[in-house]
């Protein structure tokens, strides 16, 4: 059997029906990372010999006759920011070298119990601060379209071992876009669930209000597939919703007839290439032709939202970073006494990206700038929660450009952290807002690199974005092409 | 004048080497110069601040008694320990 193009859906269903065993996936993709991965970049460290025993562990349950999880013999990438017993996660930061988690974070324990298999832990900007992978402490990941521009970030490996084939889906995380702005630039389908739509628990936190674990897959559908098996309440997490999870396929193949799509014409001002903005358009008219209608939205305040995430991630990041002392994991610089200890250590194993965000969260929330800029970041964040909940008052969905941009060059941003966080700049509102966010791959530009559609909805309706993003994809093919 | 950079670093307490100051600094100016414009942005008198993404009611769990992750276990991650207690440098 041709196992590359099979999807998520696919896979599943050949091993529970026996005509593909799950050992044979497996391999296939080890082998896959093993030809493709020196070029791109995509994994950190990979776990074949874990991944083979659980495959043949399927294979031997299905030859006895016992029912098989959601997700049989479906191998997963995980990105190395998210815990994995007994196999080292580093966050992309060298202050986690060789740190080895004693527990799977609970979505990797939920995937496992449904019958995916863990193939390798991916590459990311440290800590997942970053839009490129630039900020990764071991090597950057090559853009799988052209290896001159970046997969995005931070969870840009994620994107470049589905992208290039090397596992037919993975997990990212997304704080102010990780998952969506890399699926955009690598041409692949990325999902942002709804913030506490799902555990936290094991993910190494960077900014706690913000951060949210979700699937990076070639189809809405495959997307459906995994985020069922990683939603949930987690007695964990407390932040984690106890709302009931619906079947996220159920809707799918439902007309879009009635759908009302809100546009933000602000999103579609200045910046905007006029690749990107002309491959929208055409999305536009294609949910239109399946029966959707779209009406102008305003959103004013999310004009500030760049400027609120950069107040209000790196002052949580401050707070959750000051964990890494030198005391609980792995790493210590040598000096003489505990205060010289802990600032050696942390000057010595953090990145400048990371050390830039701690000095900035520490500084916004220290004495006498707590209000000016904490606070009223916080501030202008109710107030770009209530643009949306006003939105969502006459929309089901609201559409736009992913970024403004197709992948950039290497080194192009180096030297300007503003322009590279401007690549977020219609990402970050979902994960302020905490509303549910999905790029789906909707063109090309010019030179043959992927341009990303977003869709928002209101909280908890992943499965209205998920049925508008398969719709979509049921008309369109840029999700089945691949880089050669 | 004094280093805005250090003297946050002192505070975050992470080591800033001195030749590394001024361009830690420049990076830190420019990006506190972007988040300015929070400044001017006019809201509503009664404005509450937003800190989370979800505002439940208190999350309660059951009161039970479970293991924990066993000592050696976490302890194996300590770059220092006497097998009980984690080991640091004297603290003055």
């Amino acid at each position: 059997m041709q196992i590359e193009n099979l999807s998520a859906v696919e896979i599943v269903d050949h091993v529970k029906s026996g005509e593909l065993t799950a050992t044979d996936c497996t391999q296939h993709y080890i082998d896959q990372i093993g030809k493709l991965n020196d070029d791109n970049g995509g994994f950190l460290s990979t776990a074949e010999q874990s991944a083979l025993e659980a495959a043949k562990a399927i294979d031997a349950d299905r030859a006895a006759g016992k029912a098989l999880g959601p997700l049989a013999g479906l191998p997963v990438a995980v990105k190395d920011g998210i815990c994995t017993k007994g196999h080292t996660t580093t966050a992309g930061s060298k202050m986690l070298s060789k740190f080895v988690p004693s527990y799977d974070a609970t979505i990797v324990q939920r995937l496992k119990e449904d019958g995916a298999i863990v193939i390798g832990k991916t590459n990311m900007d440290e800590f997942a601060m970053g839009s490129s992978t630039e900020n990764s402490a071991y090597f950057p990941s090559k853009n799988p379209w052209n290896h001159d521009h970046v997969p995005g970030g931070s969870s840009g490996g994620s994107a470049t071992a589905v992208a290039a084939q090397m596992a037919p889906v993975s997990i990212g995380s997304d704080t102010g876009g990780s998952i969506r702005q890399p699926a955009s630039f690598c041409g692949i389908t990325g999902l942002k669930p709804t913030y506490g739509r799902v555990s936290r628990f094991g993910l190494i936190a960077f900014a706690s209000s913000l951060d949210q674990i979700g699937p990076m897959t070639h189809s809405a559908e495959d997307a459906a597939l995994v985020l069922q098996s990683i939603s949930g309440h987690d007695k964990h997490d407390s932040t984690s919703a106890v709302d009931d999870v619906p079947d996220f396929s159920a809707k799918l193949n439902q007309p879009l007839k009635g759908l009302k799509i809100g546009i933000c014409l602000d999103h579609f001002g200045d910046g905007l290439s006029d690749a990107v903005r002309s491959s929208v358009n055409d999305s536009i008219d294609v949910l239109k032709s399946l029966g959707a209608t779209c009406q102008d939205i305003a959103l004013p305040y999310t004009k500030y939202a760049i400027a609120s995430y950069y107040v209000i991630a790196p002052c949580e990041a401050s707070s959750n970073l000051s964990r890494f002392d030198g005391v609980r994991y792995t790493n210590r610089a040598t000096a003489d006494n505990l205060p010289d200890m802990y600032s050696q250590t942390r000057g010595e194993f953090f990145g400048n990206e990371v050390k830039n965000r701690i000095l900035l969260g520490t500084y916004a929330l220290s004495s006498g700038y707590y209000d000016a800029y904490y606070l009223k970041a916080s501030k202008v964040r109710r107030m770009i929660k209530n643009d949306y909940d006003k939105a969502f008052e006459s929309v089901d969905l609201i559409l736009g450009p992913t970024v403004p941009s197709t992948a950039f060059k290497f080194g192009e941003h180096a030297s300007d952290p503003i322009a590279m966080y401007l690549a977020d700049i219609y990402t970050v509102s979902a994960n302020l807002a905490g509303v549910p966010a999905i790029s789906v791959p909707c063109g090309f530009d010019g030179a043959g690199m992927p341009i990303g559609l977003q869709l928002q909805a209101k909280r908890f309706d992943e499965s209205t974005l998920l049925q508008a993003a398969h719709q979509y994809q049921t008309q369109t093919d840029f999700h089945r092409q691949r880089p050669s | 004048m004094s280093n805005l950079a250090q003297d946050v670093a002192k505070l975050a307490r992470l080591h800033l080497p001195d030749d590394q100051a001024d361009t830690t600094q420049a990076d830190l100016e420019k990006v506190l110069g972007y988040v300015q414009q929070l400044e001017s942005v006019e809201l509503p008198e009664d404005t509450e601040p937003f800190f989370g993404a979800i505002e439940s009611v208190n999350a309660i769990r059951t009161d039970e008694v479970l293991p924990s992750t066993n000592r050696e276990t976490i302890l194996d991650n300590a770059p220092d320990s006497d097998g009980e207690f984690y080991k640091v440098p004297k603290v003055l």
